[in-house]
Formats: structure tokens, sequence, C-alpha cells
């Protein structure tokens, strides 16, 4: 076999984004009447990406997010998770994606109060039916700085300490995309400087993808982007702006 | 997965040992009635006293041998009290579980909405839901069945000698019993288990993000048709089936009320919100901010709040169905009674008072027993013998068809209701087996009118019962005075007579006093299990509050204010149920009261408040209290800052 086959360039494949919404519209309707909470939404964000979205209270964020990630069905458009369609999907279907696929770290800490640190921590693997590794959980305990806490339940641990377990947890099932929904917001700055790095570290180290809400400039500035959501529509973004410009922009939109 | 069940059970101990609490206890009941029944069963009467006849067959019915006890010593009476008591229990049983797991589950919304969030499958949590539901119910089932074998010696021994067994019970082999009550606990379990996990897999990720832990109140229209077909089955039922005795009601009472409170348990979202603004109004005008806060808590939690409720209703509705039936079943036994006598005089036991002056007809039937022979059974049944000439002027014996006058020789007349049951007609005939043991086929010549409590159903010639019952004497004579004779002043020279009025009042009076050893009995259990079920409800609706009430008090709440708020819910939540458990047993009630008074003029109407309000009274109590006690025990122990965690 001396005969040498012919190289072509090979065309980079295009890498789908990790996430695409296309015109998400939220209606939310009650006896009260209709909200639109959300009134067409499109936005790519590339994989690896760590993109904050911000606005006023009510704008939006927070069921822009749920949209995203599956929560919610949104009243119009779909949501594209890593090239595949949320849209005709089953619960269950839901279920196994949202598992295999993203993590979720909210304000409250959301840790199941019965079970220890250890399985807290454990359960997504567990609930995928397989059974968790200890080193692979106490590698995640450590990575989040919380070694020697394995038995406690959340409990008896500081808020910083439960949104670490909450992060572990995230971080398991090794997720593509992270939805954090104000992650810091009952945290103190330091703390609030951890939880964030670490999920900085996810999409530096790991590739993955983070979408963080939040109402803090200086964890905004934490992320590449910031989008800024205003009465359920973007209103524009500022990439990699310090927190004094982020600030200056949000009172702009508050304004 | 069962780590996490082990772990849930343990954190909502509260929650399981009330489902615990709620099933063992059932099945202990179930278990006696059981293993009482078993006893009843292996029973054998002594063997001097059982006539053995065979069956006609026929229509697919073989003809078979029976042995039919002489005496009353047998314990058929005990056998359908235990079975009513079974059928109760059973029902309050299935419905408190089932109410209990929806409770269980409704508190723990949010955690359910976590496991979803983290990845478990709708499938996955309804199988969690089971999977504890499943270790409760062994865990409970057992416990029940050891306490009812334990207790078993005890019950026979006050059955005994009773009016219901008048003889010796001595406990059977309990295998077979214990192993029933198990298997229909696990089963009342599983069912009560099944559609709360169904909602349980009906609770989205969403749930675990979002503050209020409140199901809404919105029913499909598959659950609102049941609930309306349920309610219109038991109406019909109550139309359709027309109760003529006190026997045949009671049965009626108990299973239509069973069947609309189940009718309005699926309703229960719907209306537990309207009835209880109702009742919220007066509270939300008298008091400043608890009102407020009670009307809210249950208003905007209808699931909940029938939850809570569910005992209460079903233990009011029947407890006050079967009491005002029974209280409505003696006075239309007075009314039956009175209108079927039209001598006015009536002397008690077997004197001979014919040849008293003044005294114009004697009427002195014979009362023996026979034992009736038909296709498929053979029944030891009441007899009369009379002498029809003096008998149809001193009660109101009318014959439907056929003539009284032919009743000599070998025949009977028999009442409508017998007719109506065995389908005998004028002409045909009945075998009987007289209890000296000789058969003889007896033409029936009429159909008379029913007068309960008077004429048995099956009347016969006088000199038939005298030579099959040569020692039989009447016990109870109609005497009609001459026709210028006061019967006032000839009742005080007869031996033990009374004027009818009275008599007939005293049969009455007769009729209620014997209902209220079947009420005691049939109610007895029922409402000791309701009591133990509304208390356990209510208290784990308190106990699961705890961090609601600590940071109430953190808002600046009084532990004062708290328990108001406590007392108002609690009463609020009562007084649902018992107003749903009060249209219950009045719409019973009117129906069975119009059934039986059909064709009867002037029936007095007695209804039994004091029995009626008592339930009332002693539901709320226990409501209020195992609300309120938990509620101050919480407030006492923890500080507000308790609330942070
Ligand atoms: N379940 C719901 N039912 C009805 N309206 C809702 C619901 N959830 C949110 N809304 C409304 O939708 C709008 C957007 O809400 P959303 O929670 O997304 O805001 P947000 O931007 O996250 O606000 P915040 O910064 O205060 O958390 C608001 O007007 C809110 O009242
Ligand atoms: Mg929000």
């Amino acid at each position: 076999m001396t005969a040498t086959a012919p190289s072509y360039p090979t065309v980079a494949p295009i890498e789908p984004p990790a996430l695409l919404l296309d015109g998400i519209t939220k209606t939310y309707r009650s006896k009260a009447g209709a909200v639109d909470a959300l009134r067409g939404v499109t936005y790519q964000f590339a994989r690896g990406s760590f993109t904050a979205v911000m606005g006023p209270s009510g704008s939006g964020k927070s069921t822009l997010l749920q949209c995203a990630a599956g929560l919610d069905q949104p009243t119009n458009g779909t949501v594209v998770l890593n090239g595949a369609p949320l849209g005709g999907l089953s619960e269950v279907e839901l279920t196994k994606l949202r598992r295999a696929e993203m993590g979720f770290v909210f304000q409250a800490y959301n840790l199941l109060p019965s079970l220890t640190v250890y399985d807290n921590v454990a359960l997504p693997l567990r609930l995928t039916g397989r059974r968790p590794s200890r080193s692979d959980v106490h590698r995640v305990l450590e990575q989040v700085g919380l070694e020697g806490k394995a038995k406690r339940r959340p409990a008896e641990l500081s808020g910083g300490q439960q949104q670490r377990v909450a992060i572990a947890r995230a971080l398991i099932t090794k997720p593509s995309v992270f939805f954090a929904d104000e992650p810091t917001g009952a945290l103190d700055s330091g703390t609030s400087r951890q939880i964030l790095g670490l999920l900085r570290e996810a999409t530096d180290r790991a590739g993955q993808t983070v979408v963080m809400v939040t109402h803090d400039p200086v964890a905004a500035a934490y992320a590449e982007r910031v989008l800024f959501l205003s009465d359920g529509l973007l209103a524009g973004h500022l990439d990699r702006a310090t927190p004094a410009q982020i600030a200056a922009s949000m009172s702009d939109l508050e304004r | 997965m069962f780590y996490l069940s082990r772990q849930t059970v343990s954190r909502h101990r509260s929650l399981y040992a009330g489902s615990f609490v709620a099933l063992a206890v059932g099945v202990f009941l179930l278990g006696l009635a059981a293993t009482a029944t078993a006893a009843t069963i292996a029973y054998k009467g002594p063997a001097s006293s059982i006539i053995s006849v065979m069956t006609l067959g026929g229509d697919g019915a073989e003809p078979r041998r029976m042995n039919v006890p002489m005496s009353g010593e047998d314990v058929s009476g005990l056998q359908v009290v235990l079975s009513m008591v079974g059928t109760i229990s059973g029902f309050i049983t299935i419905f408190v579980i089932a109410s209990t797991f929806a409770f269980a589950v409704a508190s723990r919304r949010r955690e359910l909405g976590l496991l979803r969030l983290v990845g478990a499958t709708p499938r996955r949590v309804r199988r969690m839901v089971l999977g504890e539901a499943l270790v409760v119910a062994v865990a409970a089932s057992l416990t029940g069945a050891v306490l009812a074998q334990l207790a078993t010696p005890l019950l026979l021994r006050k059955a005994s000698y009773s009016e219901l067994a008048p003889v010796k019970l001595e406990p059977a082999a309990p295998w077979i019993p214990l192993a029933i009550a198990v298997a229909a606990g696990l089963l009342v379990a599983m069912l009560g288990a099944r559609s709360a996990a169904r909602r349980a897999g009906r609770v989205g990720p969403i749930d675990a993000l979002r503050e209020s832990a409140l199901e809404g109140s919105r029913i499909g229209p598959v659950r609102i048709i049941f609930g309306l077909l349920f309610m219109a089955g038991a109406i019909t039922m109550l139309t359709l089936i027309r109760p003529a005795t006190g026997d045949g009601a009671v049965p009626l009472a108990m299973f239509a009320p069973m069947v609309m409170v189940i009718g309005l348990t699926l309703l229960a979202p719907l209306i537990v919100p309207l009835v209880g603004r109702l009742w919220a109004l007066p509270l939300v005008a008298w008091t400043r901010v608890s009102g407020r806060l009670a009307r809210s808590n249950v208003v905007a939690a209808p699931r909940r709040t029938a939850s809570l409720a569910a005992p209460i209703l079903a233990i009011s509705a029947i407890a006050g169905s079967i009491v005002l039936s029974l209280s409505i079943a003696a006075d239309t036994a007075g009314a039956q009674i009175r209108d079927a006598v039209k001598a006015p005089i009536v002397v008690t036991g077997g004197a001979d008072v014919s040849r008293f002056p003044g005294v114009e007809t004697v009427d002195a039937g014979l009362p023996l027993q026979l034992v009736r022979i038909d296709r498929d059974d053979a029944q030891l049944e009441d007899a009369e013998g009379i002498d029809p000439v003096m008998a149809t002027r001193t009660r109101d014996l009318v014959a439907l068809s056929g003539d009284l006058r032919g009743l000599t020789g070998n025949t009977v007349a028999v009442s409508k209701e017998m007719s109506g049951f065995e389908n005998y007609r004028v002409g045909d005939e009945v075998p009987v087996t007289f209890l000296d043991r000789t058969s003889v086929k007896l033409r029936v010549v009429a159909i008379v009118k029913d007068a309960f409590g008077v004429n048995p159903s099956l009347l016969l010639p006088l000199d038939l019962v005298r030579a099959h019952a040569p020692k039989a004497v009447p016990d109870r004579q109609f005497v009609v005075p001459a026709a210028n004779v006061d019967p006032a002043p000839l009742v005080t020279r007869l031996p033990n007579a009374q004027l009818a009025t009275r008599w007939e009042a005293d049969q009455a009076d007769g009729v209620r006093k014997g209902n209220q050893l079947g009420l005691i009995l049939l109610l007895g259990p029922a409402g000791f299990y309701s009591a133990i079920a509304i208390a356990n409800t209510l208290l784990m609706g308190s106990l699961q509050r705890r961090r609601e009430f600590v940071t109430s008090r953190l808002l600046g709440a009084t532990p004062a204010q708290i328990r108001r708020m406590v007392l108002w819910e609690s009463s609020l939540v009562g007084a649902v149920a018992l107003s749903l458990g009060t249209a219950i047993t009045i719409t019973v009630g009117v129906l069975i009261r119009h059934a039986m008074t059909a064709g009867l003029i002037d029936v007095p109407l007695t209804v039994p408040w004091g029995v009626l309000l008592g339930i009332a009274g002693l539901c709320l109590i226990l409501a209020i209290g195992s609300a309120l006690a938990p509620t101050a025990y919480i407030l006492r122990r923890s500080e507000p800052s308790a609330a942070v965690d």
C-alpha cells in the first residue's frame, strides 16, 4: 500500500450552538388576566460560553430560563438543545434529556433535607440508574470545597455551603448546559465569588455552557457576555464588561 | 430508590405515622370482624336442635341437604352485624387511607418537584410513592392483624350469650380470617396510594421552583361526571329500593351515604371552597386577621381541606344517616302497628279472656316457628295460627288476592312482602317442615296486606298450628268489647290488658330500644376508628406546618394569633365537612322516609337531635383539639429564628 490517498481540506463540521432560542414567547394566563412574560426572544448560546441575563424585576428572566431548560413550555417558538428541539418531547424524554444534559442551581438551594450531602450529590446519578462511584462523588465535593462534609445534612450547613452542594449535584452528571437563577442571591460577596468561580471554571475547563440570571453587576461581570432583558424582550448586550459598565446599563434600562 | 423512600419516611414521620395508625386500626377492626365471623362459622349448635331438610332444587340449583337450627340459639344475628361492621370499617379505612396518602403527597409537592428537577421521571416518582405506601402498609397490616388476634378472645367472651348470639363462642383458627384482613389492608392501602401516586407523578419540576406548594382546584370533566354519577346512583338506589322495615333500611342507610360520600369527595375541589367561603363569612366579620387567614388557607387549598375533612365527612354522613333512618324506621313501625290493629284492647300472654263479661271477640293467634323450604335455601320462619273470622275483625287483615275464608287444612296466607320476594301466587304450594319434624305442603289461599310488627309473613289455620305445636300459647290477644261496652274500664278488669294505643306505643318503643343495641354495635367500632382518623389527619396537618408557623412568628404574629388562626381553620374544616355530612343525612332521611311511609298517613317524625348533635359536636371537638394541640406544642418548642434554615 504505497499509494497515498488524495488529501482534501477537511471542512470543520458546523457545530450547533449549545442552546438555541427561536422566537420564544410566554404568556401566563390566570384568573387575574394574561401576562406576556416573554414577547419574542431569539438567541444562540455558543458552546462553552458563560452568559449572564440581567433585567429589571419582572422582566421575564426566570421565565426565560425555565423555558430554555424545558421546565416550562413556551407559548410560541422553539428551544433547541445541542441540535435537538425540545418541542415534541414527552415528559419522560424531557426528564432524561434534562438529567443527562442540564444542571440547575437556584437561589433557594433546593436540596433534599432528608438526605446527606453525599446522597444529595449522588442522587442524579442514582436516578439515571447508575451506581455512583464513591470517588466521583468525593471528587466533585472536593472540587466545590466540601471535602469532609459528606455525612452532614443540609440543615447543618451554611447557605454558601448548601449552594456548593447544589453545584456539586449539578456537576456530577457533567451536563453540557448549566442553568443558574440568582445562584448568589442569598450569599455574601466572598461566598458569591467562590460560587461564580466554580461556574467560570466549568466553562473554561470543561467546555460547559452556563446561563445565569442575576441582579448583581459584580456577578454578571464573571460572564463573557451580559444579555439585558426588558419587558420580555432582549434589550441589548455587553461583552467582557466591568461591573461599573454593567451597573450603568442596568440603571439605563430601569429608567 | 428504596434508600430515598427510607430517608423520606423517616423525615415525614408524622405523615407516615398517621397513615400507619389509620391502616393498623382499620386492619385491626377488619381482622376482629373476620376472626369473630370465623368463630360463628365454626360454631356447631347441639345436634338435637337441628332440623335437616332437602332444598327443592331446580332452575340450576341442585337439591341439597341443609341443617337448620331449630331454636333462636344460632349466630346469624351476630354474623349480620359483623358483616356490616366489616363493611363500614372497610369503607372508612379505604376512605381515610386514600385521603391520608393524598394529603402526604400534597404536603410533599415541593420535594417531589425537586426530585423531578434533578432527573426523576414521573414513573419513578410514582413508584417511589407506591413503594413507601407498601412499606407502611405491610407494617401496619401485620400490626393490625396481631392486635386483632390478641383481642379476639375478649370480643368472643363479650359476644357469647348475648342477644345476638345466645351461645358460647370459641376462637377458631385465625389464619384465614387474618390473612383476609391483611390482604384487605394491603389492597386498600395500595388502592389509596395509587391515586396519590398518580397525582405525585403529575408534579412537575417547576413545582420545586414556585413558592406556593398549592395545588389548584381545577378538576377534570371525567371526575366531575363520576362525582355526579355517584350522587345520582345513591339517589336512584334510595328511590328504587323501598325498604318497609328497619332491617331493610339499615343496609340502605349504610350504602347510600357511602356512595354519596365518594361522590362528594370527587366533587370536593369544587364544593369545598364554596361551602368554606360561606362559613367564613361570619368569621371574617368577627375577627381581625385570624379569620381571614383561616379562610384563605381553607379555600385556597381545597384538596388539602378535603383530605382533612374526609374522615369527618364519612363518619358524620354514615352515622347520621343510620341514626336518622333507624328512628324513621321506628316511627314507621309505630304507624304500621297502629294501622294494623283495629281492636281497642290488647291482652299480653295466653290467659283466656273470652268468658269475661263485655268481651265480644277474642283473636288469640298462636305463634310458631317452621322451616320454609325453597329452591336453594331453607329457613326458620315465624308464623301464626289464626282464626280468620276473628282475626279479620280485630286486625287490618285484608286479602289482596285469594280468599281468607279458605284458610283451613294444609293452607297458608302469605304477606305481600314475602310473596314479592319469593314469587308466591295464590294456589302455589309452599313446602314446610314443622318443628315436630313433619313435612307438609301448604297451599297458598291468600296474599294479605303487610302488617309489620303485628302479623308474621306466614298465617296458618289455627287447627294446623295446634296439631303441630300443641304447647303453643298466644303471646298477645286482640280483644274487641261488646257493642256498648267502654274499653277503658274493661281493660282494668281483664288480666294483663292494655288499651291498644298504649300497647302500640310500647311496641314502637321496643323497636327503638332494639335498634339502640344494633346502633352501638354498628357505629361503635366505626366511630372509634373515625375518631382516631379525625385526630390523626388534623394532627398530621398541623405538624406539617411547623415552618409556616415559625415564619409567621418571625413576621410578628403572636403565638395566640397563630393559635386562633388554627382554631378558626380547623373549625372551618369541621364546619365544611359537617355541612356536607348533614346534606347527605338529610337526603337519605327524606328519601327513606318517603319510601317507608308510602301508603301510611299521619306518621310521626322523631328526629334524634341529641344523638345527631352529639356526633357533630364530637367531630368538631376532636378536629379542633387535634389541630390545636400540636400547634401549641410547636409554638412552645420553637423560636422564630428556626424559620431561617
Ligand atoms: N406562574 C406565573 N403565573 C402568572 N404570572 C407569572 C408566573 N410566573 C411569572 N409570572 C409573571 O411573568 C412576569 C415575568 O416573571 P419572571 O419571574 O420571569 O420575572 P424575573 O425577571 O425573573 O423577575 P425577578 O427578577 O423579580 O425574579 C412577571 O410579570 C410575573 O408576574
Ligand atoms: Mg426571577
